[in-house]
Formats: structure tokens, C-alpha cells, sequence
């Protein structure tokens, strides 16, 4: 789930309970992980401690204390602090024994924190304690240790743990994470000498990410591949990777790896004889390298390992999510980490923002609206399908069996439209009249005699180059047909209006059911699937554009049925 | 009228059989269960009407249709969901039912092809869908219907179409108009992923001959000829020649 929708579930709910502070937690951390600068989280944080204290639920309280910790570890860059709330959630642990086996992942917070603070002995201790004790932080804790002893020097030891790592099941479905281990590696490969096996690592990170596209370790094995064709004395290559990774750091206005490009650079130009190039490159790696403090190197790291256990939690949380929405949220986080590694970057330098940050953040936010949407329109799809086979398995009881064919490949046609239709952002209202009618032809002939329905459209309307939002009205029309007509006496109607008024376009529906009051007996949370998903996606939408469309659900009194109106910004292909 | 089915599912098979029946005697039916069947069948039977599946076993419709030596009958390709074959069949303009097939579309499709309409030019139509099937990088050509049967024209000579109520003018780079019976949104879906862009409601352009754009809302083609871009359009028709 994203932020907005995160946020947007959050306010909106009535009550607090044990399921709104877990998505509270789940929002501090991926809000961290979206934009590490934004300090006002601490106070959100805090209040979910509170909220969790309350209701006396330990497990939230856990989540947390760690998030608080994380917070002011990455947002205010104070250590101190982090500890002190990373023992409050150890103590937690110690108290109740169904919250042990919660404490490695703390101790894994505690390992990055050492880490970063550049005390490597206590960061190599609580990382091999996660490591005997958590198999599913077996990847996180192995890597880290192979990191903390590339930085101390020992570099047989951190290539044994890489190449650990690497064996492991847990890396296999996880590209981004080898990718990374192999860039890693290339670096370690480099330093230790062993130039043949840093070329080959480097060679496995490139194409990983080329096969998955993964823009995240891009540039930094972009840098070690440059490396290690520099000790391999082939200096074109070296070069052409040192001038990409630069490109590429100098977008995402990464420091660290800036300087180590015009490092290599200097000495591919030197070893190729063009001594004013190597000076000139020499010089701009200097002055990189004196804004940069070693801390800052330590934090950055830590900051990708913040990502991938993050994006480990949440693929075992999201397990059950359908195969399309999981590429979607695989695709967008892998945008989301690109941008974080430049925001962060940008943080450690010097706390400002500039106008190609805040566009960039613009854009992410764009697209995590888009993308926000799109799964919206998604899930529409299975809730139409399994309606569509209740409306089918409702017939063929009633039905021979040429007759239930015939209704079946109706209905696939129907499904067909949906699928199609959902694909876009939006879609000629013609289009989505032409379903409509289809529809509710459809559902006339299972139930004969039942309802009849009449849509009109205001004559001035241009139906093909006016654009709405695709399946906004159908659910509600759903709703009339299953629920609104369900034992009344008599026949239903529905009427289907669409008019123009001035910038606006107006839907309403309406019905001579029962009445919303009366089917849900005023209880909000009984609200249909179909209308919730499409109250989030008129949210968005209006967030999106700025405007204000409105959904409204009027009771007309028990028996005299329900009143539905969508006014929408008025939109044109042409 | 002798009829062929060629499916290799029996049930796909009933299900056509169920839907030809109330035409009754007249229609004589043969079925194949495989491409091999169909192949060796076909030419013997001189059909007038085929229903051709795309997935046979390990092989397609497209390997029959290949391999047979008379084309001339009325062919209904039937498929389920092969995206890539229903882009093909509308490059080609070859019908086509899909499945599990709906009563209403069925009998559009049988009278079209009662009528002979399905037959006209098949063999020409059968070697553009051949070519958009086949993973060769060869210029591609589309099947435009007018109303004086097919012209094939390769897409990279297309330099726009213009819209003209329910017709739509094709110009095309050496200077000739075709004009087709299909509407401008009819090819507007069928080329805009082939570096086309609808950039007005009456002008749908091949990006590769645009020369410039004017400031005041105008696309400059590489001839010279200036067409007005929608305000809506203009910042998608920007991006779109940016990336191109």
C-alpha cells in the first residue's frame, strides 16, 4: 500500500485499534524510507507510542519504539536517541515471551547503528547474534558482517561472507540485493588485488541490472566495474564506466560516488598519458573528497540496508497480494529507492533542498499517485469477475443450458471490456457507456421483470471526446441491482443521468430500492468493496488534479430508494 | 455451404457447431482437431467458411494457413486472449470471434462471411498477418479497407491520416491519398504504438516526417505542411517527439 492510501485509511478511521497503529508503523517507515528529511515523523512516531501504550498492545508498542529509533537515526542523525529507543523495544522483548523473536530484528537496528558510528567490533557482534538466532535475517546479518569487514580492511573475510551471502536461498528471488552483493564484492575483489574475480563480480552486478532494470546499484556498479577495469589495465572501459557512473551520481547528486569516479578517472587518465585531464580530474576528486567525512560513507550504506530489509518485511507481509499488483509495487519501489538515495545523499551534504530535488520528489509523488491508481483500478477486477460469476451461477440455476452459454460469453465480453478499460487512467465516456449498457443488459436478463433502467445522456454532450475515469459509475449500479431491489415488490427502476454543468461533469444514479439507510441499517463500515475502492480512487484523482469532484450518497427514505451523484472535472481528449 | 472448424479443444468445437445450427441444413460441417488435419484437409475440401483457432497443440493457426495452397475462402480466425494475434489480425484486417464466442458476434461474423466479404483478398490480407506474426524486422504493412476492396500499404510510408467523418484520407509519402471505410480512432489504436500520435481530432501523424513545432500550437511536417496541435495535445506531442 502507498502513503497516500496508508495516510488516507489512517484519518479516516474512527476508531484507533491494534490495525490502525500497525499501519501507522508500516507508514513511518516506508514515509521514512520515501523522504529521510522530513522530521516531522518524529511526532507521528510518538504518538503511536502512545496510542499503542494505551490500548496495551505490546507488539505495536514494539514497532514503534523501533520506529521512533529509526527516525532519529536517519531523519535526525542523532545515535544517542536511536539507542535509547531500541532498548526500550528490547525490554519489551524481555518481558513477553511472544515478542522474542521480534528482538533480532532490533538487534540488527542496533548492529547499523554501531555501524555507522564507525565501532565495528560491536556492530560485528550484534550482527553475528542476529545471525545464529533469525534465519529470516540470515541475508541482512550475513551482508552486513561482509560490509563491516570490508571496512575494517579484512577483506579475505568480508569476500568469504559475500560469497556467503550469496549462496544464500533468501538472494535468489531478491536481484536487487545480489546485484548489490556482487558490486560489493567487485570492490572488495579490487582492493584485495584479485582483479580477475573483481572484473567477473562486476561483469554479474551489470548484468543483473540490466536484466531487471535495477537503477538502485546502477551507479555504484557502475564505479567498481570502472575499478576493476582500471586493474585490469583496460582503460577504455574503465573510463566509459567511470564518465556513467558520474552521470549518474551527479543525478542523483551522490557525493560518495562522484568523488570515486573522478578518482578512478584521474588514474585512467594518467596511466593513458593525458596528464591535464588526470590533474583536472585529480583536483575535482579532492575537493569531493574534503566534503566528504568517512561518516557520511558509513551512513550511506546503511541507508540501502534500511531499504532491503524494508522491502523484506514487506514482501513477506504482501505474500498474498495477486501477481499484477506485486510488479507494480516491485516497480515503484525500485523508483522509490533511486529517489531516496538521492534525497538522502543530498541530506548528508547539507540538509538543503534545490529545485531539481523538489522536482524529483514531485515526479515520484506523481507517480506514486499513478501508480496508486492504477492498482485501484486493478482490484476492480476480480471484484467484477467474482460478481460476474454469481450473476452467471445465479442464471445457469434458473436456465438450460444453451441459453447459460450464451449468458456466459456475455459476460466474458463484459469482463474483456473491464480488463481493457481499467488498463487506463481514463477512457472516452462513450466507451464506458458502451459497458454499461451491456452490463445492464446483462443483469436484465437473469432477472427478468425485476428492474428496468433507462440512461440518458445530456444531448450537448460529446460523448466521444469527453474523458472519464474508467468503472467509476458501475459499482454503485451493483449495488442497486444486488442490493437496492432485493425483496422489494414491484419493479425497480434505475435511472442513469450524465449531464454537463459548466466544468464539471454530473453522474447520478438512482434507484427505487430500499434505500442505503435501510440496507446498511446506517452502518458506514458495511460499505460495498467496489464503492470504498472507488471513494479512495475520486481521492486521488482530486489530490491529483487539484479539483474538486465529489461523491455523494443521498438516502431518498426506506423504500423510496437511493440517490447516487459523481461530479467530476470535465476533461476532453481534444 | 461446406463449413471448417479447426480447433483442437472438442469443446470449442460444440460450442460453434451449437451456434451454426439454426442455419440449418444448408451449412455442411467439418471439423479438424489438429493443424496436421487441417492441413492435409483443407485444400480437398475447397471450404467456403473457416473457423481457424490460433493455439493448436504446439502449433498455430498461422502454421496452417501457411502451409495451405488455396486461400480463397471466408476466414474467421477464433482465440481466447493472444494479445499479440489480435494486434495481428487487426493490422491485416482478418476477422476474428473471441472466445468463449458471444451469440450477437457470431452471426455478424457468419453473415460477413455468407457475403463473401471475408474473402475478398484473403491471400493478400493472409501475407500481411504472416508478416506481423513472424518475428522478422521486415517493414510491416496494414491492410486498409476502402470501398473498392483492400490496398496494402507499408506503415513507414504512412505520413498521416486525416479524418473525414466515418472515412479516413491516408496520405502517404510518395504523394498518393487512400481513403479507407474505417473511422480515424479505428487507426489511431492501430498505429499509435508505431510512432504515430493523434495530435488533433482530425489528425493522426507519423512522427518519424515531422520537421518541427511551431510555438503557436503547429506540427511542421518534413513536406512542409502545417497542421494545428490540440492545446490538450500539445504537451503529450512534445514528449512523445522527445523521445523519439
Amino acid at each position: 500500500m502507498e502513503l497516500d492510501s496508508l495516510i488516507g485509511i489512517i484519518e479516516s478511521s474512527p476508531v484507533t485499534n491494534q490495525e490502525t497503529i500497525d499501519l501507522r508503523n508500516q507508514y513511518t517507515k516506508q514515509a521514512l524510507f520515501a523522504n529521510p528529511s522530513d522530521t516531522t515523523l518524529l511526532a507521528f512516531a510518538q504518538s503511536t507510542v502512545d496510542l499503542a501504550t494505551e490500548l496495551r498492545y505490546w507488539k505495536g508498542l514494539l514497532l514503534g519504539y523501533e520506529r521512533v529509533a529509526l527516525v532519529y537515526q536517519y531523519s535526525f542523525s542523532n545515535p544517542y536517541k536511536a539507542l535509547e529507543y531500541y532498548h526500550k523495544a528490547l525490554a519489551l522483548t524481555e518481558k513477553d515471551k511472544d515478542l522474542e523473536s521480534m528482538g533480532w530484528s532490533i538487534y540488527g537496528g542496533i548492529g547499523t547503528l554501531y555501524y555507522e558510528q564507525e565501532e565495528y567490533g560491536k556492530a560485528l557482534e550484534q550482527f553475528k547474534k542476529v545471525l545464529h538466532n533469525d534465519k529470516n535475517l540470515e541475508l541482512t546479518a550475513t551482508a552486513n558482517i561482509a560490509n563491516i569487514f570490508g571496512s575494517l580492511n579484512q577483506l579475505d573475510s568480508a569476500i568469504f561472507y559475500y560469497n556467503k551471502a550469496l549462496d544464500l536461498e533468501q538472494v535468489t528471488n531478491n536481484p536487487t540485493y545480489k546485484a548489490n552483493l556482487y558490486s560489493n564484492l567487485s570492490l572488495v575483489y579490487s582492493q584485495a588485488n584479485q582483479m580477475d574475480f573483481a572484473l567477473a563480480s562486476a561483469a554479474m552486478s551489470i548484468d543483473l541490472i540490466e536484466q531487471y532494470g535495477i537503477e538502485f546499484v546502477r551507479p555504484t556498479a557502475y564505479a567498481n566495474a570502472s575499478m576493476a577495469y582500471l586493474g585490469n589495465k583496460d582503460y577504455d572501459n574503465a573510463e566509459q564506466y567511470a564518465n556513467e557512473a558520474l552521470q549518474l551520481s551527479e543525478a542523483q547528486g551522490n557525493i560518495f560516488l562522484q568523488k570515486s569516479a573522478w578518482g578512478t578517472l584521474a588514474d585512467v587518465y594518467s596511466a593513458k598519458g593525458e596528464f591535464s585531464k588526470a590533474l583536472e580530474a585529480y583536483t575535482k576528486f579532492s575537493v569531493l573528497k574534503d566534503s566528504l567525512n568517512n561518516q557520511n560513507r558509513r551512513v550511506e550504506i546503511n541507508r540501502s540496508l534500511l531499504e532491503f530489509e524494508f522491502e523484506k518485511e514487506r514482501t513477506i507481509a504482501q505474500a498474498e497480494i495477486d501477481r499484477q499488483s506485486t510488479i507494480k509495487t516491485a516497480s515503484l519501489l525500485g523508483g522509490g529507492g533511486l529517489l531516496a538515495a538521492s534525497v538522502f545523499g543530498f541530506v548528508l551534504y547539507k540538509r538543503r533542498r534545490d529545485a531539481v530535488e523538489q522536482k524529483k520528489e514531485a515526479e515520484f509523488r506523481a507517480l506514486v499517485a499513478d501508480t496508486e491508481l492504477k492498482a485501484l483500478r486493478a482490484q476492480m477486477n476480480p471484484h467484477f469477475i467474482f460478481n460476474a460469476l454469481n450473476s452467471i451461477g445465479d442464471y445457469i440455476l434458473k436456465n438450460n443450458n444453451e441459453t447459460a452459454l450464451e449468458f456466459l460469453s456475455k459476460f466474458a465480453k463484459l469482463m474483456r471490456m473491464v480488463l481493457e478499460n481499467s488498463e487506463n487512467k481514463s477512457i472516452p465516456l462513450e466507451e464506458d457507456l458502451k459497458f454499461l449498457e451491456l452490463y445492464l443488459q446483462v443483469e436484465t436478463k437473469r432477472q427478468p421483470g425485476k428492474f428496468s433502467y433507462h440512461i440518458q445522456v445530456d444531448e450537448g454532450l460529446d460523448v466521444e471526446n469527453t474523458l472519464v475515469p474508467p468503472l467509476l459509475l458501475q459499482p454503485f449500479i451493483e449495488n442497486s441491482i444486488w442490493h437496492g431491489f432485493r425483496d422489494k415488490d414491484g419493479i425497480g427502476q434505475i435511472q442513469i443521468t450524465i449531464n454537463e454543468n459548466q466544468d464539471m461533469l454530473i453522474c447520478s444514479i438512482e434507484d427505487n430500492g430500499r434505500g442505503i439507510e435501510h440496507i446498511t441499517n446506517g452502518n458506514e463500515s458495511k460499505k460495498s468493496f467496489g464503492v470504498s475502492i472507488t471513494e479512495n480512487r475520486l481521492k486521488i484523482l482530486n489530490k491529483q488534479k487539484n479539483k474538486e469532484g465529489r461523491l455523494q450518497v443521498i438516502d431518498l427514505g426506506e423504500q423510496k430508494g437511493t440517490r447516487v451523484e459523481i461530479s467530476l472535472p470535465l476533461e476532453r481528449l481534444f | 455451404m461446406k463449413v471448417a472448424i479447426v480447433d483442437d479443444e472438442q469443446h470449442c468445437i460444440d460450442h460453434l457447431s451449437t451456434l451454426l445450427k439454426p442455419f440449418g441444413a444448408g451449412m455442411d460441417i467439418s471439423c479438424f482437431g489438429s493443424a496436421e488435419d487441417a492441413i492435409a484437409g483443407l485444400d480437398t475440401l475447397r471450404p467456403d467458411i473457416v473457423f481457424l483457432d490460433v493455439q493448436l497443440h504446439d502449433k498455430t493457426g498461422f502454421d496452417v494457413l501457411s502451409s495451405i495452397s488455396k486461400r480463397d475462402f471466408s476466414l474467421i480466425f477464433t482465440t481466447a486472449y493472444e494479445a499479440y494475434a489480435i494486434e495481428a489480425f487487426k493490422f491485416s484486417a482478418i476477422d476474428y470471434l473471441l472466445k468463449p464466442v458471444d451469440k450477437d458476434d457470431f452471426e455478424m461474423a457468419l453473415q460477413k462471411a455468407t457475403d463473401k466479404v471475408e474473402q475478398s483478398q484473403l491471400h493478400d490480407r493472409v501475407k500481411v498477418l504472416l508478416s506481423h506474426i513472424s518475428t522478422h524486422n521486415s517493414p510491416k504493412r496494414i491492410s486498409v479497407p476502402s470501398n473498392d476492396g483492400y490496398v496494402f500499404l507499408l506503415m513507414e510510408d504512412i505520413v498521416r491520416c486525416q479524418a473525414d467523418v466515418n472515412y479516413t484520407h491516408i496520405f502517404t509519402v510518395d504523394g498518393k491519398k487512400y481513403t479507407a471505410s474505417k473511422t480515424l480512432k479505428h487507426f489511431e489504436k492501430l498505429l499509435e504504438r508505431q510512432h504515430f500520435f493523434r495530435i488533433h481530432n482530425s489528425h493522426l501523424i507519423n512522427l518519424t516526417y515531422v520537421n518541427s513545432y511551431h510555438k503557436d500550437g503547429y506540427a511542421i511536417l518534413k513536406d512542409g505542411l502545417k497542421l494545428e496541435v490540440s492545446t490538450r495535445r500539445k504537451e503529450a506531442f512534445i514528449k512523445e517527439c522527445g523521445r523519439f
